[in-house]
């Protein structure tokens, strides 16, 4: 950002002594319980917004574990059952040398759940500490895992379509595996995650940072 | 916004406790953790008891895919597959169902279920799209957990927890054995064989089998086992007989057992059993080898022995007891000179014989036998079958057989008397047979045959024979021609009219009180009609001997049938000829108006005897024939007697006819052919021509008498005779009274002639040549039969001329 220089000059609401509604963007006079206009609860800012973070991360860091040891796909074909995990489907399919849906796969599963893992972590300790990334970065930041987050359920989408479409008894059936159900629950926890974050807390750093300087 | 003011604002520092401010939100993270970890235990805890088991190879394992299974339950999964340390086999890592895994013991079997496709069916099919499995089969127990294992090449034939018997079967070689032969008793698979494995010595092949119980209990020492692979084609007295087994025993190989004698004992497990051939050295085997206890004798043969052999049968009665054990020769000189003598030892089982089989039996058979051979007992040589040229040892009772006893000696065996066999040489009879049919005067026969169906066609061929219709025609006609004739349609007219003046007569009689004399003569004509009717009673009692006499007619009559009748019908012919002419005659065609003209002469003498006063003399007369009636009822009397005799007159008139059968019938042929000759020349003569002519004129002579008798004292002259007649009735009865002494006197006249016949009778030379000449008639009868039914059944033999 070419304004990135002009940072310290911006006057945040709270600095100005003013509060301003999440919802409707109406600045209140400090004291104001609810906004005047939509009615919600005003607050300069959520104070347990870090907390819930944490907590919905590290939920959905734990079911991503047996999201990814757990079978993901129960294949039943003629009688021979297959159980593929998340990884092993990705080999699996880079095997056959479908290449493109391999990357697809790996993208979808792998590398954005794990990227919104690192990201949400590191926007809730930038506003704890102090980082490198300057706050309109960060704030950037914030907008892509909220909004690559109500995608990450792509996989979940597959495997519920797969087993609801082939159940052939003993020909062919997709079953999903304990693994389905476990990346669901992370994807939705980081999502939480993602949506408990104050995002106002990154100019308050931000700010702290330029009056220390 | 150059210069804002910040607000006067109280910013709130984060000064509360952490616990106080921490969130409910941290519920979830815990909540998640804890469920993971529950999941993660479970699945820990779920997988199972490792166990490892050592293949030979690993044909189609699939780490985390093959499965293994106990009942057809999947239990595990293959983990991995690794080698042993020497790399000599291969080690099958697997994870087992912790419940499993807690009863599986030690000697569990695995192997590995591949479709397989063999003669006795198609297994493990479903493994073609599953892949292979490793069965499992233990006998479950509590608390084994044993780890390790050796796997099996093959589905083992009995699988733990199977009940049964497991024998083994010794065979010379292992052609009939292939693993998996089904064993049958009665038709009913009860078992199967493993493959077959040389003996150490290699003089034999081993066979383990399991028997499935409950048929495991059919299986005792006594018991036999026999191959059923292939068909078996056996040739013998009961004809061709072959019998296949089922098709998996036709291809495969298949064994059968049964059990040949009763009081076997139940085997252990492992017992070995010997494989025989056949069914039938199974049954025989139980005889030849299981003798413990066997009777040996001896026997000696003066005959060859050709077709004995060791082994060969022991019968009594068509009853196995035994066989041949040994055959020898030996010198014999106890009778001087010096012989050779065959000697065969035998072995008889006294369990055949019906006694215990312990060390008293000997003793007991031993008894047995020379009782037997007292009465008779004989050890002969017999042939096993009608084309068979082998023998076996028969023993048989002979009583005229010579007086022999039984040889005991205290150093060998008892020996046996024998007697020759009486083993029949089929071929030496069949060309005996064959000569003596070739030898038969076949030809001489034919020829005799047609001479004698020449003469009979050439009689039959006679034109004199076939003369004899026409001439018995040409009589009918001429006889037809005689009837039609007018004088002889007016005979009844006449006749009418005479029978018309007679009842007048008769009216008279009736006016005239005749009636109750008459009465009273019919009295004792019914009196004596009585004794007539028991006469014909016993009569009738006679008959009955007459069919038998029409019997002998008859003969007579066929005998006169065959009799060269040929002159007799040529004359009889020319007779009738004869007769035919004189009937054509003019004077024959009178005859009738002569009668004619007689009988109105006799009606006019009836109404001249009407006019005269004849009834009174007439009633006297009916008086005296009254007396005369009961002279006849008791001359019937005594005929009633006289009539007893009549059976016997019957028979003796039977005799008569047979004697007549017997008399030389071709001389009295003669002798009629010329009486008929006579007869034709008699009545070819004139003066027989001229007879009818003479009769007219006799006819004419009675008439005009009659006429003189009308005109003269007619009636006079009757009441005169019958008084004459009156006294004549008076004579008859006396003259009935003498009757029985005349049928006496014809009674003995018959037996003279019976007597007289005789000499013509039995024997006769006459009588005797034709006897002789008839049966050699019947006997050239019968050849000829023969030979038109052989010739009928193989017209080959005329061409061949045998």
């Amino acid at each position: 950002m070419e304004d990135a220089g002009t940072a310290p000059r911006i006057l945040t609401a709270k600095q100005a002594g003013l509060v301003g509604c999440t919802e409707c963007g109406r600045v209140h006079a400090p004291g104001v319980a609810r906004c005047t206009r939509c009615g919600t609860r005003l607050a300069s800012r959520d104070t347990a917004s870090l907390q819930r973070v944490w907590a919905w991360l590290f939920a959905g860091l734990v079911v991503y574990v047996p999201a990814n040891l757990y079978p993901m796909l129960r294949t039943t074909l003629l009688g021979k059952t297959t159980e593929s995990t998340i990884f092993g489907g990705v080999v699996d399919l880079m095997h056959h040398g479908s290449y493109g849906v391999a990357a697809i796969v790996f993208v979808a599963s792998i590398v954005i759940p794990v990227s919104k893992f690192i990201a949400i972590g590191y926007l809730a300790l930038s506003v704890q500490r102090r980082v490198q990334m300057s706050a309109h970065k960060r704030h950037l930041l914030y907008e892509a895992v909220e909004f690559i987050g109500r995608w990450s359920m792509i996989d979940v989408f597959v495997v519920a379509i797969l087993s609801s479409l082939v159940q052939l008894d003993f020909a062919a059936s997709i079953n999903p595996g304990i693994a389905a159900v476990s990346f669901a629950l992370s994807v939705a926890f980081t999502m939480i995650s993602a949506l408990s974050f104050d995002s106002r807390l990154i100019w308050d750093v931000d700010v702290g940072v330029n009056e220390n300087e | 916004m150059s210069d804002p003011r910040p607000a006067e604002m109280e910013i709130e520092g984060p000064k509360r406790s952490i616990w106080r401010n921490l969130s409910l939100t941290w519920l979830i993270p815990i909540a998640a953790l804890a469920i993971t970890l529950l999941i993660a235990w479970q699945s820990w805890a779920e997988r199972g008891a490792r166990i490892e088991i050592t293949f030979e190879n690993a044909a189609g394992i699939v780490p985390g895919e093959t499965a293994l299974r106990f009942r057809d339950v999947n239990i595990g999964l293959v983990e991995d597959v690794t080698f042993a340390n020497d790399l000599s086999s291969v080690r099958i890592g697997a994870r087992i169902d912790n419940i499993v895994a807690e009863s599986l013991p030690s000697d569990a079997e695995f192997w590995v279920v591949r479709p397989e496709v063999s003669a006795s069916g198609i297994s493990g099919l479903s493994t073609v799209l599953s892949g292979v499995y490793i069965e499992a089969a233990f006998e479950p127990q509590e608390g084994a957990e044993a780890t390790r294992f050796e796997g099996r090449d093959t589905a083992p034939l009995v699988r733990p927890g199977m009940r049964g018997t497991r024998i083994v079967l010794r065979a010379p070689d292992g052609a009939m054995l292939s693993a998996g032969a089904p064993i049958f008793h009665q038709g009913i698979e009860v078992g199967r064989i493993e493959t077959p494995r040389l003996l150490e010595s290699g003089n034999g092949v081993i066979a383990d089998a399991f028997i499935e119980a409950p048929h495991d209990r059919r299986v005792t020492t006594s018991t036999r086992f026999w191959d059923t692979s292939g068909f078996n084609v056996n040739f013998g007295p009961q004809g061709l007989d072959l019998s296949v087994g089922s098709v998996a025993a036709l291809i495969r190989g298949g064994i059968a057992f049964d059990t040949v004698v009763s009081g076997g004992n139940p085997v252990p497990s492992r017992y070995v059993f010997d494989l025989f051939d056949d069914e039938t050295a199974a049954r025989d085997s139980v005889f030849s080898q299981s003798i413990d206890n066997a009777v040996d004798l001896v026997v000696e043969f003066d005959e060859s022995v050709r077709g004995l052999e060791a082994g060969a049968p022991v019968t009594y009665r068509g009853l196995k007891i035994g066989a041949v054990n040994a055959l020898g020769a030996f010198i014999d000189d106890v009778s001087g000179e010096q012989r050779v003598k065959l000697r065969a030892s035998i072995s008889i089982d006294p369990r055949a014989l019906g006694l215990e089989d312990d060390t008293a039996a000997e003793a007991e058979i031993i008894t047995f036998l020379s009782e037997s051979v007292q009465d008779g007992l004989r050890a002969r040589l017999a042939s096993q079958g009608l084309f068979s040229q082998s023998l076996m040892v028969e023993l048989v009772t002979i009583p005229e057989a010579e007086p022999a006893a039984l040889g005991i000696f205290d150093t060998e065996a008892p020996v046996l008397p024998s007697v020759e066999s009486n083993v029949p040489d089929v071929a030496a009879t069949a060309e005996g047979l064959f000569q003596r049919i070739d030898d038969l005067p076949v030809e001489e026969l034919m020829e005799q045959a047609i001479a004698t169906l020449r003469s009979v066609e050439s009689f039959a061929g006679d034109p004199d024979l076939r003369a004899v219709p026409g001439s018995v025609s040409g009589l009918l006609d001429e006889a037809r021609g005689l009837i039609g004739s007018e004088e002889t349609q007016a005979l009844p007219g006449e006749l009418n009219a005479t029978v018309t003046a007679l009842r007048e007569i008769v009216e008279d009689l009736r006016e005239a009180g005749t009636a109750e004399k008459l009465a009273a003569a019919l009295d004792g004509a019914t009196a004596a009609t009585d004794s007539v009717s028991s006469v014909a009673t016993e009569i009738t009692a006679a008959t009955e001997e007459v069919p038998a006499l029409i019997e002998e007619m008859r003969d007579l009559v066929a005998k006169a049938n065959a009799l060269q009748l040929e002159a007799f019908v040529d004359r009889a012919t020319a007779l009738a000829d004869s007769a035919d002419r004189l009937i054509a005659s003019d004077a024959t065609q009178a005859l009738p108006g002569e009668i004619n003209a007689t009988v109105a002469e006799l009606r006019g003498v009836a109404e001249d005897l009407r006019a005269a006063d004849a009834i009174g003399r007439l009633m006297s007369t009916l008086e005296s024939a009254s007396a005369a009636a009961d002279s006849v009822t008791g001359v019937a009397m005594d005929l009633s007697g006289a009539t007893e005799q009549v059976p016997a007159l019957v028979d003796d008139l039977r005799r008569l006819v047979e004697t007549a059968n017997d008399l030389p019938l071709e001389a009295f042929i003669e002798q009629a052919t010329n009486l008929v000759a006579s007869a034709d020349r008699l009545v070819d003569s004139d003066q027989t021509r001229a007879l009818p002519g003479a009769l007219t004129r006799m006819l004419d002579e009675a008439r005009s008498a009659l006429e003189e008798l009308r005109e003269g004292g007619v009636v006079e002259n009757t009441n005169a005779t019958l008084a004459s007649a009156r006294d004549a009735a008076a004579a008859i009865e006396e003259a009935a009274e003498s009757l029985p002494s005349l049928s006496a006197q014809i009674q003995s006249m018959v037996g003279e002639a019976e007597l007289a016949l005789q000499g013509y009778g039995e024997n006769s030379r006459f009588n005797r040549e034709t006897l002789s000449a008839l049966r050699e008639v019947q006997s050239a009868a019968e050849a000829l039969n023969k030979l038109a039914r052989s010739i009928e059944r193989n017209p080959n033999s005329l061409l061949f001329g045998r």
